[in-house]
């Protein structure tokens, strides 16, 4: 039972399961790229025969990213790594260690040095530090090496994964997230919290030719008493009571006026696609577009237009277009206007604890990237002959053909394949 | 500032050209001196290429990486420059002969696309722009790089008897590790491409990852490689296996570059 165990527990840290998760993840990504994701189970019968929709509901393929099976798979990925690098732990310890340690180099074809005035002379050539002495077999040894460092490369990219992957779930499960919009002078609750937002200024920056530069909102968000103020822009998001405010959009809005026998009875600004009612009654008014150039009145000026739609409990009633100026609707002696259109800011409030542990992942997988490819460590030994004379000889980062290569040249020697190549010509 | 970039850009697609006709001269007639003249003529078309970007970056008034004409012809700069690093290097001029035409057709693809300079939208307007494009030119390159040099590891192998082919590509062992270590490279620039993305992401869109298609994409192809590293390591997957592997990456790149725009448009679709 304990074998088994250990078996299973093997294989679930092993590299082989590792791979196998990465082609899953990857086959994963991929049909979640392809397949239109997060439309309701009506959307994808119309589009595929039933019981592919089906499937493609009851698989949670709808919504690849956000489903169970996704989370479990990149757990699942965590553990892995996380179990790997444990096991690891000791073999990576004992290669950095033995990495700077003559006593443990391996057995390595000798390479003579007849040609160098010293041996001292090879460290030089291959960039290493000055070597120091010690002894192998009773023979005089001199020894060096570089990047011992490199060794941990792989167990800091996996760890940098890991912290990645966490802080990433972590994230999305506790992350918290609102929208407010709004035109300035206007203060909005944000649902849920006790948070509230007064939108100071809105200014939309153009450039010389007339493109939008920049969204600009300046804001003061309040809780209870206290209140702080920031600055949110496109690419610089303000942060407010540990919340990060982000400059996400604008759209048009314009006062509405509502009055009664010529005497103002409600005003207030709306944002286009929102719906107020109507001196309270259940009279609902919908801002549906404003467009700028709307209407030519001759002389080649062009007025603005609202459209707009009414609803009477529940029930679509009216439609249409009021031209600046007019009059939208009326209802006996209540009239109801457009007029003063403008821009509204749309700001997205959010917290993520976890970010900075995602970045930290970050940026520790890519130091281990680094490490592993660029640090790999090198040794170089020289051992005397008992003639007094001295051979060389060196173990290179994993796999490098081109170390013994190296090697042989700072040993005066031409390199093994250009030998090769000379003996076949 | 805009027209003399076009003129550069048509001289650089030119040179590159009479480099790749010079490249198979001298796998024709086998003579070192004309692969000395190619890789000459190919760096310069590399200056003129620089000088090209320069141009547009000063006529547009930003970094010359926001649209896909520009992007690609950034894309064939890197694939370029890489492809030198790598001849020089490695002293492997027959890689050029390789590389060369998959530049040309990049530089050749972008020369498809629109010239037209536009205005940025303000989340474009970010110092990120500028790391995170030209890390991915060069993680772009790398991979370009292994994919060629993984053809050069599958037609060696038919080339075997081949005196000129023995004497100018490495040997199996060599090939094998040149593409890993642009694998490598290529992973590393990919790897920082995503971090500075998801930074910037964050600051401008409010979301360090979104699963656009374009992101996702990009975890993709970065899969596949790290698949590729354990692979190698794991199974000992070297030589041939690796050289195919290095060709489907390279399909990924490329999906992840034009296909994604043309087939699965998201945030990202201006690129
Ligand atoms: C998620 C993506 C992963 C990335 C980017 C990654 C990255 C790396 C890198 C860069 C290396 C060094 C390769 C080389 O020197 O050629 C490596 C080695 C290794 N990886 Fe991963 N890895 C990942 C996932 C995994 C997983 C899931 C396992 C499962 C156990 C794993 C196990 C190993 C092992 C055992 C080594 C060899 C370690 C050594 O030689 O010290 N890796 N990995």
């Amino acid at each position: 039972m304990q074998k088994r165990l250990k078996r299973i527990g093997g294989f679930f840290s092993s590299m082989r399961f590792g791979i196998a998760l990465l082609v899953v993840l990857a086959a994963a990504c991929a049909l979640g790229s392809f397949l239109p994701q997060g439309y309701a189970l009506d959307w994808y019968l119309n589009r595929y025969p039933a019981r592919t929709a089906a499937l493609i509901y009851g698989l949670g393929l709808d919504d690849v990213f956000h489903s169970l099976w996704f989370l479990v798979l990149a757990v699942v990925l965590c553990c892995n790594l996380l179990l790997c690098n444990l096991l690891h732990l000791p073999g990576v310890i004992r290669r950095w260690k033995n990495a700077g340690d003559p006593a443990a180099v391996p057995e390595c074809p000798e390479v003579s040095l007849d040609g160098v005035p010293s041996p001292k002379e090879v460290f030089t050539r291959m960039h290493l530090p000055a070597p120091r002495e010690a002894e192998r077999d009773g023979r005089k040894m001199l020894f060096s090496a570089k990047s011992r460092i490199g060794v941990w490369g792989a167990w800091v990219c996996h760890l940098g994964i890991f912290l990645l992957i966490v802080g990433f779930i972590l994230g999305q499960a506790t992350k918290t997230e609102y929208t407010v919009y709004g035109v300035p002078g206007q203060t909005k609750q944000i649902e849920g919290t006790d948070l509230s937002v007064t939108i100071d200024a809105f200014d939309i920056d153009h450039t010389e030719n007339g493109s939008v530069q920049q969204y600009t909102t300046r804001l003061t968000m309040h809780r209870g008493a206290e209140a702080q103020s920031g600055t949110a822009r496109v690419n610089a998001p303000a942060s407010l009571f540990g919340y990060r405010v982000y400059q996400n959009s604008t759209g048009s809005a314009a006062k509405l006026t509502v009055t009664m026998d010529g005497n103002v009875q409600q005003e207030e600004v709306v944002c286009v696609g929102e719906s107020v009612s109507v001196l309270q009654t259940p009279l609902v008014l919908t801002l549906e577009a404003y467009e700028e150039e709307y209407y030519d009145a001759g002389n080649g000026q062009k007025l603005p237009g609202f459209a707009y739609s009414t609803s009477y409990m529940g029930q679509v009633d009216r439609a249409g277009v009021q031209v600046a100026g007019d009059t939208a609707l009326r209802y006996g002696s209540v009239e109801i206007s457009f007029s003063e259109p403008q821009n509204y800011t749309l700001l997205q409030i959010k917290r993520d604890r976890y970010t900075p542990l995602v970045l930290l992942g970050g940026l520790v997988t890519l130091l281990g990237l680094l490490l592993a490819f660029y640090l790999q460590p090198s040794r170089v030994w020289a051992l005397e002959t008992e003639g007094g004379g001295w051979t060389v000889c060196g173990a290179g980062p994993r796999g490098n053909a081109f170390f013994a290569d190296l090697l042989r040249e700072a040993a005066g020697k031409t390199p093994e394949n250009r030998e090769k190549q000379e003996e076949s010509r | 500032m805009l027209q003399m970039e076009s003129g550069l850009f048509t001289a650089t697609i030119m040179i590159y050209v009479a480099a790749m006709i010079l490249f198979f001269l001298f796998i024709a007639f086998k003579r070192e001196g004309l692969a000395r003249v190619a890789i000459f003529v190919q760096a310069a078309g590399l200056v003129i290429h620089t000088a090209a970007l320069i141009c547009r970056g000063i006529g547009a008034g930003r970094l010359p990486m926001t649209n896909q004409y520009e992007f690609a012809t950034s894309f064939a700069w890197g694939l370029s420059l890489v492809s030198l690093i790598f001849i020089l290097r490695f002293k492997f001029p027959m890689l050029g002969a390789f590389a060369i035409p998959v530049t040309i057709l990049i530089i050749g693809y972008a020369a498809m696309q629109s010239k037209e300079v536009r205005e940025l939208m303000p989340s474009l307007r970010s110092s990120w722009l500028g790391v995170h494009v030209s890390t991915a030119i060069i993680a772009y390159g790398a991979f370009g790089i292994s994919f060629v040099l993984g053809i050069i590891f599958l037609l060696r192998e038919k080339m075997r008897d081949s005196e000129f082919w023995n004497r100018h590509v490495p040997s199996r062992d060599k090939l094998d590790l040149i593409s890993y270590r642009s694998v490598c490279l290529g992973l590393l620039f990919l790897s920082f491409t995503m971090i500075t993305g998801a930074i910037w992401a964050e600051q401008a869109w409010g979301s360090y990852w979104s699963w656009d298609p374009k992101e996702t994409w990009s975890l993709v192809t970065w899969l596949v490689y790290a698949v590729y590293l354990h692979l190698r390591i794991r199974r000992g997957w070297r030589g041939k296996a690796a050289a195919i592997f290095a060709v489907i990456g390279f399909i990924c790149v490329l999906f992840t570059y034009v296909g994604v725009n043309t087939f699965l448009p998201g945030i990202h679709s201006y690129a």
